[in-house]
This record gives C-alpha cells, sequence and structure tokens, in this order.
C-alpha cells in the first residue's frame, strides 16, 4: 500500500478521467446514435433533449465506471492476506450524493415539463384530421368528407389528428415526427403537430395489435399548400363530393415561420 | 436403490394435474349443459380444466396434506430429514418443508425456466437476424416472443424466491421459515402456474406480449385463457411467499440482531416482500377480471359504443393502469434482491465494510415506496389526462435518488479495498456495469418529450433487458456461484466460472447497446420484420450473435454446477472468509442448520477491525 485511500492524488487523478471520458464518451454516443430526419416543429425539441440526456449519461457512466476501473487497478490485493480499510461510511457524503441527484431531479423536471408542454402545444388555427385504425390499415377522414388511405398534409399548417380505433389498441408513430399516440376503441385521442418538411414518410403501427402489426403502415406525404388543395380536390371528385375550399387551410398565415 | 415413480411428488402432481384437467372441462360441460346451453364453449370448458388442474396437482403432489389432516384432528409432526426408505434425492420432488430443500427447489425451477425463457428468445432473435420473414410465420412469432416475456418474468419470480428462502434463514440464524408448510405450498404452486403458462402454446398461444393490452387480450385464442391462470398461480405463490418472508424477518431474529444488523440482503428481502404482498393481487385482480370477460362475458374491458357514439361498455384503459400498478413495482421485485446480493458480496471480496450500511438499507425501501408511484410512465401514449404525465414523470425521475445512492454506496465499498476477482465477485462487478447502462436510459424515458419517440421501441427492450440482467440475471449468477460451495460442500470450477463471465459481460453489453441503438434509429417493438433500410441490419445480427454467446455461457455454467458437485474441490466451511452466520456452520449446510442458536455481538461487515465478530453461539439460557 503506497498511498491512503483517502489522499487527495487519487480524486485529481480520478477527476481529470472522469472530465476526459465525459467528453469522449458524449460525443461517441451523439455520434453513433444518429436519430432520423427532423420533419415536425417538435422534432427539433425532442431531439436536443434527447442530446442532453446523452451528455448527463456520459458523464454519470464516467463517473461511475472510473471509480470502479480506478478500484480495480489501485485497491487490488497483493499477496498478503490483508484486509481493507476500515471506514463504514461518511453521512456528509451520503447527504451530498442524495441532494445533488435530487436538485439534478428537478431540474430535469423542469426542462421536462416545458418541453412536454412544446411538443404537445395545439394551435388555434389548427387542421383538425379524424385518423381510424384497425386491424390492419390505417384510413384518414379529411373535412371535405373523404376518407383516404393514406395521409397527406400541407407543410408548416398546424395539425390536430383526432383519433380512434375500430377494434384493437393501435398507435400513431413516424418516426420522422417525434411523436407517437395510441389509438384507443371507445375513446378519441388527439396528438397535436407542425409538419415542416414536406416529403414521403412510412406510418407504423407501434402498439402490438395482432397478426399484421408487423406491417401495419400508411403512407404519409408532406406536400406543398397547392398540391395539397389539388389532391383533396381530386380525392372528392373520385369519392362523388363536391370540393370545398372552405377553411382548408386554416391555420397557414399564423404558423408560417 | 430403486424407486417407484409414483412415489416421487412431483409425478402425483402431474397425475392429479390431468386428472383434475379432466374432471374440471367435466364439471364445466355438464353444468352447461343442465342449463340447457352449447356444451363446448372453450373459454368456460378450458377454465374450469385449469382452476382444477391446479388445485389436483396441490392435492397430488401432497402440498395440502397436513392441512387436510389437520381438518380431521391428526397432528402432523414436523419430518425432518429426507424421506424415509427413499434416497435422498427424492427430496426435491416431493414436498418437503426444509427452507433449503425449498430454496434449491426454487433455484433450479427459476434456471430452468430461464432456460426455457431464453430459447424462446434465441428462436425469434434468429428470426430477427436478417429482414424479411425466415422460418416463423407472424402468427408463431407473436405468440413466442409473448412466451418469452412471461416465461422469463416467471423464472425472475421463482429464481428470486430460491435466493429468498434458502438465504434468508441461514443469513438470520433461523431453524427454518417461520411457516415451512406455506412455504412448501407456494413452492409447489410455480409449478402448476409454470406448466399452464407453457401448456399454451398447444391452445393457440396469446400474441399480444406479457402486457396482454385488452382489446386485443379479449380476442384472441384460448391460449389466453393458460396465460392468465397460470401467471395467477405463480402470482399466489408471491403473495404467500412474501408474507412467510416478512413474518421470518421480522419474528425470527437472533438475540442482538437489530434490524440495522441484519445482513444487508434481508433489507432487500424485506423491501421486495412488502411489494410483492401489496402489489401482486392487482395483476391477479386484472388477469381474473379479462378471463371472466373471455369467459363469463362480464364487459369490464371491451368498450361497447351505441349508435350516438357513447361507450356503454368496459374501458381498455383499465386494464393498463391496473396491470402498470403491479407490473411497474414488480420491476423492483426482481430488481432490489439482485442489488442485495451485490451489496452483500462487494464487502466480501473488497474486505471492508459496507458503506453507509443504513443508507443503502433505507434505499431499497425508498426505492419500493417510489416504486407505487410510477406506474403511469408506461402509459404516456395511451391518452389518459394530460396532466398525469407531469406527476408520473416527476415521480419517475425521482427512483433516481436512492438508485445513486446504492451506486455510490457500492462505490465507497470498493474504494480503499483489497480487491479480489473469483467468479462471484467477477459477476457482482459485471452487474453493477449492467445494471448501470439499464439505470442510465432510465431518464431518457422519464421525460415525456423523449419517451414520446422512444416508446416501444427497441430502445425499451434495450432498457428493461439491462435493468434486470443487472439488476437480476447477473447478481443470481454471483449469489449461485458464491453459495455453491454452502450447498453442495464443493467448490465450482474456477476457470469455467470465468470463461461464463468473460463471455457473457461483453455478449450482453453489447445486445444491450445493439437493442437501444436500433431502437433509436426506429426499430419498432414486437415486429417480425423490419425495413431494411433503416439500416438496422447489421445491428440485429450483432445481438443475435451476442444472445447466442449469453446462451452458451449458461450452458457453462449448468455444466460447471452439475460436475463440480461430483468432482469440485472440497470447500470447506468459509472458503470466502465471510463474517456472515451461513459461513460459520459446515457446508454443506447440515439438515439442522445451526447447532446451538447464535446470538448477534458486532456489526455485519466490520472487515478490517481487528478483533471484532459478528455471530456467536447464544449463551445458555438465551431465547
Amino acid at each position: 500500500m503506497s498511498i491512503s485511500a483517502t489522499n487527495k492524488r487519487h480524486f485529481i487523478i480520478i477527476g481529470v478521467l472522469v472530465f476526459i471520458t465525459t467528453i469522449a464518451l458524449g460525443f461517441l454516443l451523439n455520434g453513433v446514435l444518429p436519430l432520423p430526419k427532423q420533419a415536425t416543429a417538435q422534432a427539433a425539441t425532442v431531439d436536443n433533449l434527447f442530446r442532453v440526456h446523452m451528455w448527463l449519461i456520459a458523464f454519470l457512466f464516467a463517473l461511475v465506471s472510473v471509480f470502479m476501473v480506478y478500484s480495480f487497478v489501485v485497491f487490488r490485493r497483493g499477496s498478503h492476506e490483508d484486509e481493507g480499510e476500515h471506514f463504514e461510511g461518511n453521512t456528509t457524503l451520503e447527504v451530498v450524493w442524495t441532494v445533488i441527484p435530487l436538485v439534478l431531479v428537478v431540474v430535469f423536471a423542469f426542462i421536462g415539463v416545458r418541453t412536454l408542454a412544446d411538443v404537445t402545444a395545439s394551435a388555434p388555427n389548427a387542421l383538425a384530421v379524424e385518423v381510424v385504425g384497425q386491424q390492419w390499415a390505417w384510413s384518414f377522414n379529411y373535412p371535405n368528407g373523404t376518407t383516404n388511405a393514406e395521409l397527406v398534409v400541407p407543410v408548416d399548417q398546424p395539425l390536430t389528428l383526432n383519433m380512434t380505433s375500430k377494434d384493437v389498441i393501435h398507435s400513431f408513430w413516424v418516426k420522422e415526427w417525434r411523436i407517437k399516440q395510441d389509438l384507443v376503441p371507445g375513446m378519441t385521442t388527439h396528438i397535436n403537430f407542425i409538419p415542416t418538411v414536406t416529403g414521403e414518410y412510412t406510418l407504423a403501427c407501434n402498439q402490438v395489435c395482432g397478426l399484421s402489426h408487423t406491417s401495419m403502415y400508411a403512407k404519409v406525404r408532406v406536400v406543398t399548400e397547392q398540391e395539397y388543395t389539388a389532391w383533396l380536390d381530386g380525392q372528392a371528385l373520385a369519392q362523388g363530393l363536391q370540393p370545398s375550399h372552405q377553411a382548408l387551410l386554416p391555420g397557414l398565415q399564423t404558423a408560417s415561420r | 436403490m430403486s424407486v417407484p415413480l409414483t412415489s416421487l411428488g412431483l409425478v402425483r402432481g402431474l397425475i392429479g394435474y390431468i386428472a383434475g384437467f379432466i374432471s374440471g372441462m367435466a364439471l364445466v360441460l355438464l353444468t352447461r349443459l343442465a342449463m340447457g346451453a352449447e356444451p363446448w364453449f372453450p373459454e368456460a370448458v378450458y377454465v374450469g380444466g385449469i382452476v382444477f388442474a391446479i388445485i389436483g396437482f396441490l392435492v397430488g403432489v401432497g402440498a395440502l396434506s397436513d392441512w387436510l389432516k389437520w381438518t380431521r384432528g391428526i397432528a402432523t409432526p414436523m419430518q425432518h430429514g429426507p424421506p424415509q426408505g427413499k434416497p435422498a434425492w427424492t427430496r426435491y420432488f416431493g414436498v418437503d418443508y426444509n427452507h433449503k430443500v425449498i430454496g434449491i427447489q426454487y433455484g433450479v425451477t427459476g434456471l430452468l425456466l430461464l432456460i426455457v425463457g431464453g430459447t424462446f428468445a434465441l428462436i425469434f432473435r434468429t428470426e430477427l437476424a436478417a429482414p424479411a420473414m425466415q422460418f416463423m410465420t407472424m402468427q408463431n412469432y407473436n405468440v413466442v416472443f409473448s412466451l418469452h416475456g412471461w416465461v422469463a418474468l416467471a423464472s425472475i419470480l421463482i429464481g428470486i424466491g430460491g435466493l429468498a428462502n434458502y438465504l434468508v434463514p441461514l443469513m438470520i440464524g433461523a431453524e427454518d421459515m417461520a411457516f415451512p408448510r406455506l412455504n412448501a405450498f407456494a413452492f409447489w404452486v410455480n409449478v402448476p402456474g409454470a406448466m399452464t403458462l407453457l401448456l399454451s402454446v398447444f391452445f393457440g398461444g396469446w400474441d399480444s406480449g406479457w402486457t396482454a393490452y385488452p382489446p386485443l387480450s379479449l380476442r384472441g385464442a384460448v391460449g389466453y385463457q393458460f396465460m392468465f391462470w397460470g401467471v395467477f398461480g405463480i402470482g399466489l405463490s408471491s403473495i404467500l411467499g412474501s408474507v412467510n418472508l416478512i413474518a421470518t424477518i421480522l419474528l425470527m431474529r437472533p438475540k442482538g440482531m437489530s434490524l440495522f444488523r441484519m445482513p444487508i440482503f434481508c433489507w432487500a428481502v424485506l423491501a421486495t416482500s412488502f411489494i410483492q404482498l401489496t402489489g401482486t393481487q392487482f395483476i391477479a385482480t386484472d388477469f381474473l377480471l379479462m378471463s371472466f370477460e373471455r369467459s363469463l362475458g362480464m364487459p369490464f374491458f371491451n368498450p361497447i359504443m351505441t349508435a350516438a357514439g357513447v361507450n356503454i361498455g368496459g374501458q381498455p384503459i383499465l386494464h393498463q393502469h391496473l396491470f402498470w400498478f403491479y407490473s411497474h413495482p414488480a420491476v423492483y421485485v426482481f430488481v432490489l434482491p439482485g442489488l442485495g446480493i451485490i451489496s452483500e458480496l462487494l464487502p466480501v471480496f473488497a474486505r471492508k465494510p459496507l458503506f453507509g450500511y443504513r443508507w443503502v438499507a433505507l434505499s431499497s425501501l425508498a426505492i419500493a415506496l417510489v416504486g407505487f408511484l410510477v406506474w403511469g410512465h408506461h402509459m404516456f401514449t395511451s391518452g389518459y389526462q394530460p396532466y398525469l404525465r407531469v406527476a408520473f414523470m416527476i415521480s419517475t425521475l425521482l427512483v433516481a435518488v436512492p438508485t445513486g445512492v446504492k451506486f455510490f454506496s457500492w462505490l465507497g465499498t470498493l474504494w480503499g479495498g483489497r480487491l479480489t476477482f473469483p467468479t462471484p465477485m467477477l459477476f457482482t462487478l459485471g452487474a453493477i456495469s449492467v445494471f448501470l447502462i439499464g439505470g442510465l436510459s432510465g431518464p431518457v424515458l422519464a421525460t415525456v418529450a423523449t419517451d414520446l419517440y422512444l416508446h416501444d421501441t427497441y430502445f425499451i427492450v434495450g432498457h428493461f433487458h439491462a435493468t434486470i440482467f443487472g439488476g437480476f440475471v447477473f447478481p443470481f449468477f454471483a449469489a449461485i456461484y458464491y453459495w455453491y460451495p454452502k450447498m453442495t460442500g464443493r467448490m465450482y470450477n474456477e476457470s469455467l466460472g470465468k470463461l461464463h463471465f468473460w463471455l457473457m459481460t461483453p455478449a450482453f453489453w453489447v445486445m444491450s447497446i445493439g437493442q437501444m441503438s436500433a431502437g433509436v434509429l426506429g426499430m419498432r417493438r414486437h415486429i417480425a420484420d423490419y425495413d431494411p433500410a433503416l439500416g438496422i441490419a447489421p445491428i440485429h445480427v450483432a445481438i443475435t450473435i451476442a444472445g447466442f454467446a449469453i446462451a452458451f455461457s449458461i450452458l457453462l455454467m449448468v455444466y460447471n454446477l452439475f460436475s463440480s458437485a461430483e468432482v469440485g474441490v472440497l470447500a470447506g466451511a468459509n472458503p470466502w472468509r465471510s463474517r456472515s452466520p451461513e459461513w460459520q456452520i459446515p457446508s454443506p449446510a447440515p439438515e439442522h442448520s445451526y447447532a446451538r442458536p447464535i446470538s448477534v455481538v458486532g456489526e455485519p461487515y466490520d472487515y478490517g477491525l481487528a478483533g471484532s465478530t459478528y455471530v456467536a453461539a447464544a449463551a445458555a439460557g438465551d431465547d
């Protein structure tokens, strides 16, 4: 035994190692875990919070694992059958490592509440589309009375999806949109979001719902305003309905950013 | 010595199971016939069969015999030692009241079920190794992953029963558990429970995963009933076992062993037992209601909509509340005993006191308590009142505080020790590393915004496998290696033990981190096939290889345990130089563990304090 377990040198070395490991691990975690493309207004909020979590994970993992590995190396027993240094605990330390996590909990609760409000906020002029799930298909009812097998929405228009299921519980998930909501028979659930990037996405059922749960997909398209109205008119004509442009895009102006 | 098969309780139990099954079915058929109903209604007929089969097993195996004799006024003196006129091994296949026998019965059953549950995982893991369907159909994929869930969970509950029943009376110097007959009953009800669970596969299985969300779980094959009642049997065991453990820990400690001088594992078992005693009823009720809804048409969960769009039926989300009110605390049932094992073993191999004993002890109770306040975090996407998300987010984050106390106390225990690394210590440290991965991946699921992305993806799969392997499987293996000499009198093969560790631990890291990465990239949970465009096929190959490596390493352990029982080096009473009472008696532990009562004269973990001891023979006249 060269130096005592309470010698400051140990803790200086560990501090440096924890710092280096945290930085390395933080960049590694955020590098090897690429989240899918962000295609809604709230996706960035979710991803930023995710990245903050990755840094917290990097720090705590570094803290515990550096202490452990350092102990393995430095406090490995030599040839003697001797015993460890006798200390039974330290109340100050216990209080410190109870209070600091408590403070972290408060901080994360605060961030958690703020981000939750952000990602669920509803806009006053949202376009409402009704989503119906059933084993193993999706359908989308628009305000003009059409029912469609694909979800087509205009870019930058706030949306509210009112969802229900005809049979068992399903779950609405488009990974680029970072939102998820169950569809429950017997009740209506809601989800608010603003798609920000045009393109084609896949809606996948995210709650096991029986035989073909795996392949319960629907195509989702985010298009420009013109393409949207043209598509909706086309659907209305095809389904024998009168095209109606009234209040089709209630929130586009207020939402444009 | 040849033993007639029917003299084994297990065989008589199986006969009772079959006889019960047939008579239960017949009873329901005849009742329905008498009522003028269509006699063959599988939902009701099979439930009758299952209930009578479980009772038939318990009667056949003899778990009720003494109690039935009491009703007729016949005294039943406690029999000690192997059954008369039969070889010693037969006692493990029938009702025996010695807690060490029951502990080993639990442990072996748990290990067997762990292997069965793991095998189900390997089957669908192989299917997932490449995109597109290879050799499974969607239907049998759903059935197999569902079976994997409940069989593995059953194995954990039963494995924990093994640890607690074998160790608690030994650690507190008690002759046996408080209620030996109840103890035997609580073990044996697991056997027909697990059989019923497994038999479901011959009746279409069930396809909803272990969570069994209605209305899906009200629609599938009659295999669902086998799952409900199998789980019910295993849950009954949890409740009765926990009553017994609480009574034993609170009432049967020796002189001088105050609660804060118990071996720390007993604190973990106490906290676990409080959860099991108060929580298990909720899932039992829930599964009963679902069984009744299916067989008797009572509308608890399935909504019935009127033409006006009003629901006059049941409420699907009710199930989620009842289910998670047990099943979240159940996660702490799975991990607290394992965390107790970690706290128990670290001081022995660091030759140092457990850092902050009282804090570690009370953190188990704190985790158990907070565990009852967090069930709604499984339901952030369920559609319940939005404000509930905030409450459950905060309560969930709070779990980090007592869990942090445990981690930091373990570090404090290692710090300044004289560490050695035999197999049990390796598994203890492996447990900490794996539980760390599981624990740290928790907060990102607690904050709702990130959970709305990650919920029901493979990230969750990675998270809970890491918590359960770190909190149960690794510590369970550490405990098996550590107490093996006390059970058999011989040492396991150290090289094989180390090989097991060095195969399993890196493989588990690969599996766990692979699962989490696949989830972040967009792999959903519970799917038989995935879009290769997600770029996750190589990750699935890695997870599958890692899964097989883990399975192989566990087979190495099984071989080690069997072969060392014959050829292992004699261990002696106390190969680990532990201060704990069970190591102060010969190995293997004798029929009556303690020839004389013990008393506690010091602290349990005062390693390195010259001249201190923990236990001594009680002075004459002491209770």
